[in-house]
């Protein structure tokens, strides 16, 4: 057990936490941010993405020992003050959830998608979006939902 | 008079005090109905809440503040299929109030609310006429409440949108200024009050957004994995490989001596309880950790020795003696067999549950479909009774038939058994939930189908030697095209051994609909037809669909399909997708195929190119349904859209292997859920305008995706798919 630093959010935390848990975990248990979801615990699903240094990564595989000072943002730090990002708005009007579950995740990837890519093709989302699975395979939303939010900024 | 009431909780977390303060509320309206809830049948046969026998709650679905703001119940469970939306629209459609001004709460287990499970699309039909009563009874309150206020005739008072007016004295009041004297009205009686007529609805068949999309997209704590309470410990439980293997003894003092070990213990001779290691720890990557050190010696058990590479011996001993179907010397023969291979459900929530036991009393925290069974799986197996279990229901993140068992619950509760005071939240590794799941059978179809060309274009005989491990879904003669073939057999046996298996979307019809409509699509090749035309003019010489006994559901388990509702679906699929309207190259085709499943019918039609070296790509689902009226259009093109490609996804990509008794899959990499660079490019859903009550639509577009996909690459090919899944073929061509 060790005490570590990290800023999430933009805001300054301490954890105390083996030096092998992963951030997952360090989000989900010992500061009680939930929206970044445990799916498969080996990065194959993306349900646990969120960015480090404005990059998508699977958390379940970024253990808090060598996480460093990556500045980490986490879906719940997407809106500001209340106000949902384009995406975010885009994903409640094209109503693209169904269970829920996986479209944290789902968001992170299309966030850091339209930071790198403002217009992205169909097969630009597909390549950016293929490692974030949804068991109930809303996908064909999440395309249109991209594109709206594309649009929108 | 007491004008004012607190505010609606806010949060999800607050569920328990909505219950509280509508008991204890003596000036908002609080109304409710207790019917006869007809389905899901599962639930009722199991001595669940849908048979009847508990009296009515007032307070279980409505609350109306003076303020007009309108809490709506949802009454079962939230999995993704729309149930949170859809249920609480019933209500508002006939309450007569502003979507805008309602807010949605998932109910507790609670007998008020009738059946509480999330099964067979069964929530919205199970609920549908019995939310309009609800809805129409407050109604008919505020409007009584009014009228008496106004000194004048109900029959004059008319309501729009939250707000009650009496034409000719030109008085108008809001149902929240009304609400108190409402609520001291009785509740009335049957045949008092009316339903609309659905021309009239103003919300139903819109299209609206899912009341959590906000929470969702913030990542605010919905889910079960997502709870916490203070003081609360996490853990892990171990079972063992082979379903039903006993754990013997383990490394107990080493594991409780890894860091963050609370406890460490065998748990086991609880009825119901698989037996195991439970692990209590200060945090979930704890229980992980320590799992993964722990090393138990296991009693494996009798279901050691199954295997994949068994079921199918024993499947071909069975299937290879085809008794005679019928056909004639003369006549050409059309024989193959269908093989489909056991699933997982893989939700993208692992199993999991929150439970605390203090005084003797069990609280628990439950992503579930079917609430009921697992309460009744802790009263069983603890020893308790129902009053001194509740049950909170959580959004679920997935259910596809996984969490109608809810062994999770009895899991928990027995650890928190021994922690009295101390909440516990098990969360199962991904590994676990795919080695413990309740898997969808393995099935294999043996057809014969007999033609003659002096009668061309027909298929004179057929027969079907079906073959599954087990679980649920028989086949029958019943059921299309055996019931339009004269002489049709059709013979059902399961495979012995005993391995966990249950309901995945869509039971029977997620691998037979595949099966059935494949060979339908060879039976038109055999005799020369084009593939749409032949379902209809089988479908044309169809005896009327037997009727469905009260209560009961067509497809499965109730009458068969009806000609009259599916040739129009067809239709409108095939003037949809453009069927026959294109002279594809080699390489790409459409194929077709039809499913009833739920009382619901679909038609799809797949339009898919495979490349010379065997790559596939489905460029184009279209889907035409009847499920009679559209509650929810946005929710119920998801659930269609969403089901096609689910169903497309396992076809194509998924498989579980048995081997000395244990699943070989254990997580994503190994078990490939479809993908959005696999996803057809375009996904359509068209509905056809239903005079029907709703249908359900969590499964019926799920059976006829893959088959429709299959028929296109053979269209496009040559090859006929005849094993699951589809990667493992090989689809080259020259």
């Amino acid at each position: 057990m060790a005490t570590y630093q990290l800023t999430v959010n933009g805001v300054n935390k301490s954890v105390d936490v083996e030096a092998d848990t992963p951030l997952l975990w360090v989000l989900r248990d010992s500061l009680d941010m939930v929206g970044t979801k445990y799916g498969c615990g080996i990065g194959e699903c993306g349900a646990c993405t969120v960015h480090l240094d404005g990059k998508a990564q699977r958390s379940c595989q970024m253990s808090i020992g060598k996480l460093g000072a990556a500045k980490v943002t986490t879906i719940e730090g997407l809106a500001k003050d209340g106000k949902l990002t384009a995406l975010q708005q885009a994903w409640c009007d094209h109503d693209v959830p169904q269970c829920g579950y996986c479209q944290g995740g789902q968001l992170m990837s299309a966030t850091a998608l339209l930071a790198a890519k403002p217009k992205p093709t169909d097969k630009e989302i597909d390549a950016a979006m293929s490692g974030n699975i949804c068991r109930c395979a809303t996908y064909t939303r999440i395309r249109g939902a991209i594109h709206a939010a594309a649009e929108a900024k | 008079m007491n004008a004012v009431l607190e505010p609606p909780p806010r949060r999800e977390i607050d569920r328990r005090s909505f219950l509280k303060l509508g008991a204890l509320a003596s000036g908002g309206l609080l109304i409710g109905t207790y019917l006869e809830f007809g389905m899901p049948q599962a639930e009722a046969a199991a001595g669940g809440f849908g048979g009847g026998g508990a009296p009515p709650n007032p307070n279980a679905y409505i609350r109306i503040t003076p303020d007009g703001k309108v809490a709506l119940m949802a009454p079962n469970s939230e999995m993704g299929q729309g149930a949170k939306t859809a249920l609480p629209m019933i209500i508002a459609e006939e309450l007569d109030v502003p979507w805008a001004s309602v807010t949605v709460y998932q109910a507790d287990l609670n007998a008020a609310f009738g059946s509480q499970a999330a099964v067979g699309s069964g929530s919205t039909p199970g609920n549908y006429t019995r939310l309009r009563q609800a809805g129409a009874m407050g109604r008919a309150m505020l409007i009584t409440a009014a009228a008496q206020q106004w000194g004048v005739p109900e029959s004059e008072c008319r309501t729009n949108q939250g707000v009650i007016l009496h034409a000719a004295s030109g008085k108008k009041a809001t149902y929240g200024e009304l609400a108190t004297a409402a609520a001291a009205l009785p509740t009335p009686a049957a045949g008092s009050y009316t339903l609309k007529d659905a021309k009239n609805f103003k919300l139903l068949g819109t299209r609206v957004p899912g009341v959590d999309n906000a929470k969702i997209v913030t990542g605010t704590p919905l889910f079960g994995i997502d709870q916490k309470l203070p003081g609360m410990l996490y853990a892990n439980f171990v079972r063992c490989p082979v379903n039903g293997g006993k754990a013997v003894s383990a490394n107990l003092d080493e594991v409780k001596k890894l860091p963050g070990v609370r406890d460490a213990f065998i748990l086991d001779g609880i009825a119901g309880l698989n037996s195991g290691v439970a692990i209590v720890t200060d945090s979930t990557w704890h229980a992980f950790s320590a799992a993964g050190k722990l090393q138990v010696q296991w009693d494996e058990g009798a279901s050691a020795s199954l295997s994949s590479d068994s079921f199918e011996k024993q499947a071909d001993a069975i299937g290879n003696a085809n008794a005679s179907v019928g056909i004639q010397d003369n006549w050409q023969v059309l024989q193959a067999t269908y093989r489909y291979p056991l699933l997982a459900h893989a939700t993208m929530e692992p199993q999991n549950c929150t439970a605390l036991y203090k005084d003797g009393k069990m609280e628990m925290w439950c992503p579930t479909q079917m609430p009921s069974a697992g309460q009744r799986l802790v009263t069983a197996g603890l020893g308790m009774q129902a009053s001194d279990v509740t049950v909170h229901v959580t959004r679920v993140g997935g259910g596809f038939g996984r969490r109608g068992s809810n062994e999770f619950s009895l899991e928990v509760a027995a650890i928190a058994q021994k922690f009295e005071g101390t909440p516990i939240k098990l969360t199962w590794l991904r590994e676990q939930d795919f080695h413990q799941d309740n898997y969808r059978s393995c099935g294999w179809h043996y057809f014969t189908a007999g033609h003659d060309s002096s009668v061309p274009g027909k298929i004179l005989a057929l027969g079907d030697n079906f073959i599954k491990k087990g679980g649920p879904g028989n086949m029958s003669t019943g059921m299309f095209p055996f019931n339009v073939i004269p002489g049709a057999k059709v013979n059902s046996s399961t495979i012995p051994g005993d391995f966990p298996l249950g309901y995945w979307r869509a039971p029977g019809d997620n691998g037979d609909c595949w099966a059935v409509q494949s060979f339908v699509d060879e039976m038109a090749h055999a005799v020369g037809r084009d593939p749409l035309d032949y379902r209809l003019d089988l479908l044309a010489t169809a005896p009327a669909a037997p009727a469905a006994g009260a209560g009961a559901r067509g497809g499965r388990g109730g009458g068969g399909m009806p000609a009259a509702r599916m040739i129009p679906v067809i239709k409108l699929a095939g003037e949809k997708a453009g069927w026959g309207k294109t002279k594809f190259a080699r390489g790409r085709g459409q194929g077709i195929a039809i499913s009833y499943t739920n009382n619901a019918c679909v038609a799809i039609i797949a339009e898919v190119t495979v490349t010379q070296a065997g790559v596939l790509h489905v460029d184009r689902m279209v889907a035409a349904v009847d499920a009679g009226l559209i509650v929810n259009l946005s929710s119920a093109e998801n659930q269609v859209q969403g089901s096609m490609i689910d169903g497309l996804g396992a076809a194509w990509f998924l498989k579980v292997t048995v081997d000395k008794g244990r699943v070989q899959e254990d997580n994503f990499d190994v078990y490939p859920l479809m993908r959005i660079s696999d996803a057809p490019t375009v996904v359509e859903a068209h509905f056809i305008s239903s005079p029907l009550d709703p249908t359900g639509l969590g499964e019926p577009a799920l059976p006829p995706s893959a088959p429709a996909v299959c028929n296109a690459i053979f269209a496009a090919t040559g090859k006929r798919i005849r094993t699951l899944p589809i990667k493992d073929e090989d689809l080259k061509w020259s």
